[in-house]
């Protein structure tokens, strides 16, 4: 089969050193920040980076499985770089800590005094230890999916003929579609967890869609970037076509839609139900510094991309495309920052505020520079120990020439 | 028109026929050949921006319309909201975007095609059935710039083909 290696190339060693570099400097800002006293803002930093970078690694895990489902020259080539960033999982588990120890610095509900009906009711199931416990079982299931996956695609690319390539390839597709039933499930828990609860009264069942849809946005501008970024060096310049950047363009285009779509209902139904547990949520968003990010939001996470990406042409372009996936990931940053910005520190639920003062703090710059300088350490790591494509794979062949063509 | 046996040499006979400055071309095969567009000089078509004057005009018809019924012509208060609610309207202008995105499409691609078109002259060509089948045709048109009887059947006979025909009208 095929004889070529297509290991990834040099310049990435490169940017390795500079990832763990700025990670290193991140993590020393912030821990400067945590230890002067400012814990609870550089636990929301923290919390910032981890959720945006997390995103980006279980969105792989997502891409991962979808592509292996749908099949497509798509999933051929995104294939090896949506499995380094699920590999990461296990990883990003162990970013998650200083989140599960300070659960009581961060969240409200952990500090809820038990005249605080709506918290008490929920009982054990915001108990600290338990929703610990939860996010430990969420990494574990997310580790496992990603570890089967990555190894039978693994075994794929040391088969020796069709048949047994073929094998592995029906093996993977067959555990993706129960496994992504799973997967949306555990995302939507995960973010209740570890978004909702920062507005321990607020309830939204949107909520699990809007992440879903967000952090498969995520990883794929992600990997648009990755993927441009390898498009014109070898070895994966004689692999990757404008096509499949074609693809890969409208695939975004049609993530960006949904993240707009699934925001949009949430406010909608937020905004005709009108009730007072509600409300609060964008009545505080809409006002001031945060009326002003969440109008952006609208123009630059959604007009913006969309018009653009409506273009044919832009998307054919493997390095406009990265332009515009490396800007929408700075929205999806933005976005998690409109989320946990303006949510009540402690003590302030109970004063019931409806106008938050824009707050940024360094702690906000400095933990996703620290958790992404590792994170992205560890991506580069993963993505180094195997081949960028799945070179044995049945469909490897097509997948080349369906990017070539016009 | 000329007759090929196979995609490879219709797709090579097209690119002859467009560097010899033919304008007014046809090819006919069984399934779609994505190299065609660009070995004929198929111009790319202007339907992508015809659909998109169709979902703005759609989306400021629908904003527009409910403009003037719920704030000009009959305003009346629900659940307390100005008449000018515009998280209610975006629904319904959302769906008439889509609605006239999708018209102008579809019509559109229908119009430029110029379908449904009951009589085409190929048809009286007895082979050309075999465009739905097996083989591959292709057309050079007579009111072409470049076109004189005795040359262009002479041009299509050094293209290689199975058999050149004359299409009655």
């Amino acid at each position: 089969m095929n004889t070529d290696t297509y290991n990834a190339p040099k310049s990435l060693n490169r940017w390795q050193s500079i990832a763990l570099g700025a990670g290193g400097i991140g993590v020393i800002v912030w821990l400067v920040g945590y230890l002067t006293g400012n814990e609870e803002e550089a636990l929301r930093g923290w919390l910032l980076g981890f959720i945006f970078w997390a995103g980006i690694a279980i969105g792989g895990l997502g891409i991962l499985m979808l592509q292996y489902v749908t099949g497509g020259a798509w999933g051929v080539v995104i294939r090896r770089v949506a499995e380094a960033c699920a590999k990461t999982i296990p990883y990003v588990g162990l970013l998650f800590i200083p989140i599960g120890l300070g659960v009581y610095k961060l969240y409200e509900f952990a500090n809820a005094p038990a005249t605080d009906k709506i918290i008490a009711w929920r009982g054990w199931y915001m108990d600290p230890p338990w929703w610990a416990f939860r996010a430990f079982v969420y990494f574990v299931l997310f580790s496992i999916m990603a570890y089967l996956l990555s190894s039978w695609g693994a075994k794929q690319d040391a088969s020796k003929d069709y048949e047994e390539s073929a094998k592995w390839l029906s093996k993977a597709t067959r555990f993706s579609g129960p496994s992504i039933v799973i997967f949306v499930l555990l995302v939507t828990f995960a973010s209740v967890d570890w978004m909702m609860t920062l507005e321990p009264h607020w309830f939204s069942t949107m909520w699990g869609f809007l992440f879903t849809a967000g952090w498969a946005l995520s990883c794929f501008c992600f990997s648009v970037a990755i993927l441009a970024y390898f498009s014109d060096k070898p070895p994966l310049d004689r692999v990757l076509g404008k096509r499949h950047f074609h693809d890969i363009g409208k695939l975004m285009l049609a993530l960006v839609m949904v993240w707009a779509y699934f925001n949009f209902s949430q406010y909608l139904i937020i905004w005709s139900g009108n009730l007072t547990e509600e409300t609060p949520f964008y009545v505080v968003r809409s006002k001031g510094g945060w009326g002003a990010m969440g109008l952006a939001l609208i123009v630059l996470h959604f007009a913006f991309p969309f018009l653009i990406l409506l273009m044919q042409d832009f998307k054919r372009k493997a390095k406009w495309l990265a332009s515009l996936a490396i800007f929408i990931l700075i929205m999806r940053l933005i976005d998690m920052f409109y989320i946990i910005g303006p949510s009540p520190k402690l003590g302030e639920l109970k004063q019931h505020l409806l106008e938050v003062p824009f707050r940024v703090t360094p702690w906000d710059f400095a933990g996703p520079i620290a958790v992404g300088g590792i994170w992205l350490f560890i991506f580069i790591w993963h993505l180094r120990q195997r081949p960028l494509v799945p070179l044995n794979d049945p469909f490897f062949e097509n997948a080349i020439k369906h990017g070539k063509g016009h | 028109m000329a007759e090929f046996d196979t995609t490879t040499e219709v797709v090579v006979a097209a690119e002859k026929v467009r560097d010899a400055g033919f304008t007014e071309t046809d090819a006919f095969s069984p399934f779609p050949i994505h190299e065609m567009d660009e070995a004929l000089g198929i111009k790319r078509t202007v339907l992508p921006y015809l659909v998109f004057i169709g979902g703005v005009a759609g989306l400021l018809i629908g904003l527009g319309l409910q403009y003037y019924t719920h704030v000009v012509e009959y305003p009346i208060i629900v659940g307390g909201r100005p008449h000018f609610s515009l998280p209610a309207f975006v629904p319904p202008a959302y769906e008439m975007t889509i609605l006239l995105a999708s018209f102008t499409a579809v019509f559109g691609m229908l119009f430029l095609n110029g379908l449904p078109k009951p009589y085409h002259p190929v048809f009286n060509v007895p082979r050309f059935n075999l465009a739905s089948r097996e083989k591959f045709f292709l057309l050079i048109k007579k009111d072409d710039p470049k076109f004189d009887y005795d040359e262009t059947k002479a041009f299509m006979e050094d293209l290689n083909p199975q058999e050149v025909f004359d299409v009655d009208e």
